[in-house]
């Protein structure tokens, strides 16, 4: 090159690599807030030089493709927490719930009911033929049936609750795999002509972040740009530009819905996001602790009525069930009720007569024998007690650490991605002044040219 | 070159202020309720112990409600034993007064008379009722227990029967609560309604007198060592009820050290969060604040 016209045009070149570096930063600046996003980097390169003579000489700067700086490792790892806090979260919302029902802490749950029922019976000893205590008996029987009941049709209205939660969320999870399929072919393209595809990338890590809170995926890195995604179990969801969408169907044994793909029942292999963590509450947890209270509510009808049938009413007549007896363990606690509603017919007589007590005696020492699956009705419900409050206190713990991970991995993604405003001004201000001084040496140019021409006239 | 670091620190920043306000709302919730564990998730094992303990709290209830109506009833029969003492004392004493050969007929027939009205109120005791049952009848507490039965050979018949009820007062500590009427006022060891028959014909026929005195005499003894099983009953509720008075305040401190504050340490807490919580707003709105760079540019 050489020459004035040659200086002129490196000068030109570094005016225009320096408006485009502060568009650059300008644009990194103006996306200070904007979630997901990632700095953007000025790449400027060296012109090729220019060999005149026996001398090199430089030909300028050019602005090269700005380059996007992300962590694809962390943006990985981000997801996986995000998989883990979106069961966390979903699994405890109707946990939480669940726990309301049976907060003995707070004296809310079946204890009292429970207990009631067998003071009535330890009460009635005391007067066998009172009938204000033979009505006190049938009272708290119905009491204790009805809690039973309302525990049991809360915990099923939160099963259907959850139920509704999966089909939403596999809506959800169908619309952000079509999105990122159409993003796949958008990345591809634009890495296929060498340009950057910071922004669509952006756009499709926001989007799958989003996915991952929904359901437990794998990410493989499909080469051309574009990223395949499979369910942990392998279901694929994206393959290049094309999205495999999940559909539901309704079980006719569950009457809930159970999640397809592609014609496969992958419900039960679901793991991770909101998806897995409502599968969880739905298919898991709550039938776990319904199976525990029809189980209660079953022997507890069993034993009852077995003692009550081994007395005498106060007619003298033989004892009839005093619970209506429950057909199978599954459904026991939301069909169990009280059978008698005349007082005279609560079995307190062991041998016929008004004033005997026995059978009533018998009938409150229940309360002292294994009758529940090997264990006293007081004692297995404080199992029950025991488990909600662990499985709720369990996923609160790793709720926090899932809390604390994600907080640290945000920090990191920060300082890789984030835009700092003090390192954009100082970019601002350096551009400002590459700027300027090229600026000036095109005035400076202009002067010797104007005074070479000067020479002729 | 630096380490870079996360230019934005709102988010831990925001997570750091939820953290303080958590552990406030928990130490606020913990000096309002009095409790630790407000729940089941706070500590599942101390709230699986205290549903046991209002388990127990609950029932040691029921027990002591027993026990006072059990008392009451005790009471009412001790009481009708006592005029059935008093009677029969009464009735010991005509009988030696009827047995002295110096008294006239009409004389005789006048104490027979006498102790006929003894009979009929020791008859009447022996049918008394408590809320309207028998509490001489055994468990057929709806029959009355003694007639007038000239067909039997004491006079009396029982249509009671010899059935005992017994009532829990506490966790595994059941007692009889009554004794067959039969037990007490027919005893073929001391029949205290038949040596009052007895005493009333021998009066009647001058015969036999000594000997009818002599049944009297047993019965009142058989029917006085009857009555302790009364006594000791009523011993037995009021010691039981000491005990269940002192189980239910242990229950209550078992509670209280399962799942109750300790408040000078929540006091503590919630002072520490405040703080903790004031120094982050500050240091917030003191980071979120703060000029750049960009601020100098001119």
């Amino acid at each position: 090159m050489g020459g004035l016209f040659g200086s002129l045009g490196i000068a030109l070149g570094a005016l225009a690599a320096d408006q485009g570096a502060v568009a650059v930063t300008s644009n990194n600046i103006a996306n200070v807030n904007t979630a997901g996003y990632s700095r953007e980097q000025v790449n400027l390169s060296e012109n090729v030089p220019v060999q005149i003579g026996n001398l090199l000489f430089g030909t300028g700067v050019t602005l090269g493709q700005t380059t996007s700086i992300r962590d694809n490792l962390l943006e990985r790892r981000l997801d996986q927490e995000n998989q883990a806090a979106g069961q966390l979260n979903a699994f405890l919302g109707p946990l939480n719930q669940v726990q309301a029902l049976f907060n003995e802490a707070a004296g809310t749950g079946l204890q009292t009911p429970l207990t009631a029922f067998f003071n009535s019976l330890t009460h009635l000893s005391t007067n066998p033929s009172d009938a204000a205590s033979r009505q006190g008996v049938i009272t708290a029987g119905q009491n204790l049936a009805t809690a039973f009941q309302q525990d049991s049709s809360n915990l099923q209205a939160l099963q259907s609750n959850t139920d509704v939660a999966v089909q939403q969320s596999v809506n959800q999870v169908n619309q952000l795999t079509q999105q990122i399929a159409t993003l796949n072919i958008q990345i591809s393209g634009q890495e296929g002509v060498g340009l950057d595809p910071g922004a669509a990338l952006d756009q499709r890590t926001q989007l799958v972040r989003q996915l991952s809170g929904l359901i437990g995926i794998s990410e493989a890195d499909a080469g051309n740009g574009s990223l395949t995604i499979t369910t942990t179990n392998g279901s694929s969801l994206v393959v290049a530009g094309q999205s495999f969408a999940l559909s539901t169907q309704v079980n006719s044994n569950t009457t809930y819905h159970d999640v397809y793909s592609q014609g496969t029942d992958i419900t039960s292999t679901i793991n991770g996001g909101a998806l897995g963590g409502e599968i969880q509450v739905r298919d898991k947890e709550i039938p776990s602790i319904l199976n525990k209270l029809d189980t209660f509510a079953y022997n507890l009808a069993a034993s009852v009525n077995t003692q009550s049938k081994a007395g005498f009413d106060a007619n003298g007549n033989a004892g009839v069930n005093f619970f209506a007896q429950p057909t199978a363990v599954t459904g026991a606690a939301s069909s169990i009720g009280v059978a008698i509603t005349d007082p005279n017919l609560v079995a307190a007589s062991s041998d016929g007569s008004v004033g005997s007590n026995g059978n009533a005696q018998a009938l409150a020492n229940l309360q002292n024998q294994t009758i529940i699956n090997g264990q006293t009705p007081a004692n297995y419900y404080s199992g029950l007690i025991y488990q909600i409050g662990n499985d709720v206190s369990q996923a609160q713990s790793e709720q926090t650490a899932v809390g604390l991970v994600q907080q640290q991995l945000n920090d990191q993604r920060g300082a890789v991605s984030g835009v700092s405003l003090d390192e954009e001004a100082v970019n601002l201000i350096r551009y400002q002044a590459a700027y300027q001084a090229s600026a000036n040496v095109i005035n400076v140019i202009n002067k010797l040219l104007a005074t070479t021409l000067n020479m002729t006239t | 070159m630096s380490v870079r670091i996360n230019p934005n620190p709102a988010p831990d920043l925001l997570a750091a202020i939820a953290l303080n306000r958590q552990e406030q709302s928990t130490a606020l919730q913990q000096i309002s309720t009095g409790r630790l564990v407000n729940q089941i998730s706070d500590n599942p094992a101390a709230a699986a112990e205290v549903t046991l303990n209002h388990v127990q709290g609950s029932q040691d209830a029921q027990y002591l409600q027993n026990i006072s109506s059990l008392t009451a009833q005790g009471n009412t029969i001790d009481s009708t034993l006592s005029s059935v003492v008093q009677a029969l004392t009464q009735a010991i004493s005509l009988g030696t007064e009827g047995a002295n050969g110096t008294l006239s007929d009409a004389n005789r027939q006048a104490v027979a008379q006498q102790l006929t009205g003894i009979r009929d109120q020791v008859l009447s005791l022996a049918n008394q009722t408590y809320q309207g049952s028998y509490v001489f009848a055994g468990t057929a507490t709806s029959t009355q227990p003694f007639v007038l039965d000239a067909t039997q050979p004491d006079g009396v018949k029982y249509n009671g029967n010899t059935h005992v009820n017994s009532v829990t007062i506490s966790q595994g500590n059941t007692i009889p609560v009554n004794v067959s009427g039969s037990q007490i006022f027919t005893n073929p060891a001391g029949d205290v309604l038949g040596s009052l028959n007895g005493l009333i014909t021998a009066l009647q026929t001058n015969t036999g007198l000594p000997a009818a005195n002599t049944n009297l005499q047993q019965a009142f003894t058989q029917f006085t060592n009857q009555r302790v099983f009364y006594g000791n009953t009523l011993q037995r509720l009021q010691s039981t009820q000491t005990y269940l008075n002192s189980d239910k305040l242990q229950l209550a401190q078992q509670e209280n050290s399962l799942v109750g504050v300790d408040l000078s340490s929540s006091i503590t807490n919630l002072e520490r969060s405040s703080t903790a919580t004031s120094a982050i707003l500050s240091a917030t709105g003191q980071i979120l604040s703060t000029l750049n760079l960009l601020n100098y540019l001119k």
